[in-house]
């Protein structure tokens, strides 16, 4: 076991073909994380063609390495402009965008790119660790469960970022959820709020969502704002390589949270069916749930970076998990990274393990140098990005809605979502402008269509009833636990606020 | 050249006719039609329309039927554009709706021959009149039972006494309407889950929380391979290693509706173009597509991912989707019924 361990990795960095083109693959894998509306689903169909002629490790390698890397390099936009590049990247835009608007950017960057990078680290290890009991931990996940863990994951989100009040973040909590019905009804087809509009059967596009939310707001209060994103001076805030270190030192500090946020996001890709921006989500909720002050979330709070950052670079190794031992794909990244595979003549089922050990070590490895080599570029490149922050934000804005708009338009390829990017975002800036929170309707839009759909097949399966099962009464308990400290939380700020008024 | 005059001219009669002799020229396969057409081609670009996002089954054919198009055709440029949502239908209707000068064509689902049947609003395409290029596999239907269940035959599937849980995509899927309506006409206990798209109904299956499952046998084929389900029937198909679903039934009635969804299995992965291509344009592009089925790279590459490959060209497509579209009003009143609302239990 050790030998191939190691092996593995002897035999992958001691080639020179193999270390050529995982940095091409880091590249590339960077170069399309960091536009928004392109995910890596897409770069690896576009890829497969150039991977025929290559031999099994080799190509599988390259895209495995691409496909891993990709969460790395979306997190840039979403901290030092607001505009995430995905689902995923929305969890970081909450605390990673105040922190840039306070000057921190690079503290920001340096914590992220770190996170992901240690995050994709932990996420190859519990890999490694958890094929023996793969089996039973992916199986022990049934609808019930997907129903309770998206609920969960609205509840941390609505009940704890509404940034002391509870009220505002359940109504877009709830908002979200309802705009998550928008589309064909899962079980009798029919179509709900779609009117004649084709391009509504699939639901509204969350990448279109996510950018008319959180992007467009942003840009729109930059400009009559007037001035750079930072809303301190280059001077003031004494920009320099020490911030980014400082930021990166943040990942050792929290070493605890990483840890967690790491398995936990993990153990989400592991399990098909949630979703790969369920994992930062829950992370980014944990984070909050967890913390002393959970009231600095929204504003800049570096854990607000680092949670989701971590998780979603973790679950790259979990869910190729499934995807290698069942054949199952935990993505639809990994459904089309599985494609290709077959191609090179790699089949994925149980027979990897005991045929094919050597390939899948190299592949756990593959994900362990593939994150070392993308945080040494990235910290290299960002040191310069970060200045843009401090930038006027007249020079930006433009460039950045280009980008927005061509987002929205390649992530689905209809330009009714341009139409839908327009309306969403007059919502967005409303909440901004109003000071609501704006993480609720996201959360609520992702892990809404899981609720429904899980709570519909748990109800045609086991009936009303399907909630005593063991696991499920551990879940409903942490919904409770949520819920009422939330509340206790609340009733206490209020006393506080009588106190101080008295 | 000559035979171009009459055909020019029944163009100029109109779109119908003109499709019409259109159709007859091109049945007439007359190379020199498929060499005046092959000379349009040079120096233009087609574009190629997947109803799907990049990566999967349509889009694998899809580039694959494209590139190797573009080979045939010297002097193209063939570009492949995904379409996809609703289902294909996006994808479909964009087809249809595209201008009959054969630089449009592309591939959906032919689940869209239900839609058809019962005269879905939303579908806008009539694929009784679209120019039909060809199919490049067959894939037919398999049912599908887990590991852990005690049902081995399709004998003691039909012998159960309590409704065994079946999983399948939406209502409205083309996998559930064909379940259903077998499910139906041959009386099994079968009692449809339905939401299971793309790989959970393997997973569910491996819970055990759902004993089988209706589906494309590729699809199923490294289930059953890793040993995790059995096939207990199958519609159509060359394999031998399962019973054919027509030998358990004698009513004639289930019998047309297995021979329903067999054609379905036969036009697998197809290529079509807008209703009214020109007959020479048509005759070149009939004439690439046959010849890329026919490349030895191309099916090497089929044959690395495990995929099937069975192509059928032109004329002998259209003919098997209009059969397909002949049913019974009976048979369409039953597809209807199959598309309403499900009731709570």
């Amino acid at each position: 076991m050790i030998d191939t361990m190691f092996g593995s990795l002897f035999g992958m960095v001691s080639s020179p073909q193999i270390m050529g083109l995982m940095l091409v693959a880091v590249l590339i894998g960077l170069m399309v994380g960091v536009t928004p509306g392109i995910g890596g689903r897409l770069s690896i169909a576009l890829a497969i063609p150039f991977v025929y002629g290559m031999d099994k490790v080799s190509g599988a390698v390259f895209l495995l390495t691409m496909h891993a890397v990709n969460g790395t390099s979306g997190q840039i936009s979403s901290i030092m402009f607001g505009v995430p590049g995905d689902g995923d990247d929305a969890a970081t835009t909450i605390d990673g965008h105040p922190m840039a608007k306070k000057g921190e950017a690079g503290r920001a960057l340096g914590a992220s790119i770190t996170a992901s990078g240690v995050g994709g680290i932990i996420g190859a290890v519990v890999f490694a660790i958890m094929i023996p009991v793969l089996e039973p931990v992916i199986l022990s996940f049934s609808p019930a469960e997907f129903f309770l863990l998206a609920i969960l994951g609205i509840t941390f989100i609505a009940f704890l970022s509404g940034g002391g009040n509870i009220f505002k973040g359940i109504v877009v909590g709830l908002f979200g959820m309802m705009l998550a019905t928008v589309g064909l009804d899962p079980v009798s087809g029919v179509g709900r709020y779609t009117g004649e509009f084709l391009f509504l059967w699939d639901g509204l596009s969350l990448v279109t969502a996510v950018l008319a939310i959180f992007a467009v707001p942003e840009m729109i209060a930059l400009a009559t704002r007037g001035g750079s994103i930072s809303k301190v001076s280059m001077a003031t805030a004494k920009y320099s390589w020490r911030q980014l270190l400082d930021g990166a030192l943040e990942v050792p500090r929290h070493w605890w949270l990483v840890l967690r946020t790491s398995v936990i996001g993990a153990v989400i890709g592991m399990i098909p069916g949630l979703g790969g921006s369920a994992a930062a989500w829950m992370c980014y909720g944990h984070a909050v749930q967890t913390s002393k002050t959970p009231e600095r979330f929204g504003h800049g709070a570096v854990e607000g970076v680092i949670a989701p950052e971590t998780a979603s670079n973790a679950k790259e190794g979990g869910s190729l998990l499934p995807t290698l031992f069942f054949g199952i794909p935990g993505s639809s990244g990994m459904a089309v990274l599985m494609g290709a595979f077959l191609i090179l003549g790699i089949q994925p089922g149980p027979a990897m393990l005991t045929d094919n050990l050597p390939l899948v070590w190299t592949l756990i490895w593959a994900l362990v140098v593939g994150n070392i080599i993308a945080i040494s570029i990235l910290f290299f490149v960002v040191r310069w990005a970060a200045r843009l922050t401090f930038v006027n934000g007249l020079i930006l804005v433009p460039f950045i809605l280009t980008l927005v708009v061509i987002g929205a338009y390649v992530s689905e390829g209809q330009w009714q979502n341009l139409v839908v990017l327009f309306v969403l975002s007059l919502i967005g800036y409303g909440l901004l402008k109003a000071d609501w929170p704006r993480a609720p309707f996201v959360i609520g839009l992702v892990l809404g269509k899981v609720a429904e759909d899980s709570l519909h097949k748990a109800l045609d399966l086991w009936g009303p009833g399907f909630f005593l099962r063991p696991l499920s009464l551990v879940l409903i308990g942490l919904i409770a636990a949520t819920v009422a400290y939330a509340v206790w939380k609340e009733v206490g700020t209020a006393r506080q606020r009588k106190a101080e008024v008295a | 050249m000559s035979e171009m005059e009459p055909v020019k001219a029944g163009f100029s009669a109109g779109r119908a006719v003109g499709f019409l002799a259109g159709a007859i020229f091109a049945f007439a396969g007359t190379p020199a039609l498929a060499q005046s057409g092959a000379d349009f081609y040079k120096n233009k670009t087609v574009t190629y329309i997947v109803a799907t996002k990049a990566g999967g089954g349509y889009d694998f054919y899809g580039r694959l039927v494209a590139e190797y198009m573009q080979k045939k055709l010297p002097g193209s440029t063939f570009i492949v554009k995904n379409m996809p949502g609703a289902g294909h239908l996006i994808g479909a209707n964009a087809i249809y709706a595209s201008k009959a000068d054969g630089l449009t064509i592309g591939s959906f689902n032919t689940g869209l021959i239900y839609s058809q049947l019962i005269k879905l609003p939303a579908m806008r395409a009539d694929l009784t009149k679209m120019s039909w290029i060809g199919k490049a596999a067959s894939d037919p239907r398999v049912f599908v039972i887990a590991k852990q269940s005690p049902i081995m035959t399709f004998d003691d599937l039909r012998k159960q006494t309590k409704p065994v849980n079946f999983a399948t995509a939406g209502v409205g899927s083309a996998a559930y309407v064909e379940t259903l309506i077998i499910a139906r006409a041959m009386n099994l206990p079968i009692q449809l889950l339905t939401g299971y798209n793309g790989n959970e109904d393997q997973l569910a299956m491996r819970r055990g929380e759902i004993a089988g499952t209706g589906g494309s046998r590729s699809s199923m084929a490294d289930f059953v391979k890793n040993g995790y389900g059995r096939f207990v029937a199958q519609i159509g198909g060359k394999e031998k290693d399962v019973p054919q679903l027509e030998t358990f039934t004698t009513d004639p009635k289930a019998k047309t509706l297995i021979a329903l969804v067999k054609s379905q299995g036969e036009v697998s992965r197809l290529t079509v173009g807008p209703p009214g291509i020109p007959a020479d344009r048509l005759a070149a592009l009939r004439a690439a597509y046959k010849a890329a089925m026919e490349d030895k790279e191309a099916q090497a590459k089929v044959e690395k991912l495990g995929r099937p490959l069975d192509p059928a060209i032109g004329e002998e497509v259209e003919k098997m989707v209009k059969e397909a579209l002949d049913q019974s009003p009976e048979t369409v009143a039953l597809l209807k019924a199959s598309i309403k609302k499900k009731k709570r239990k």
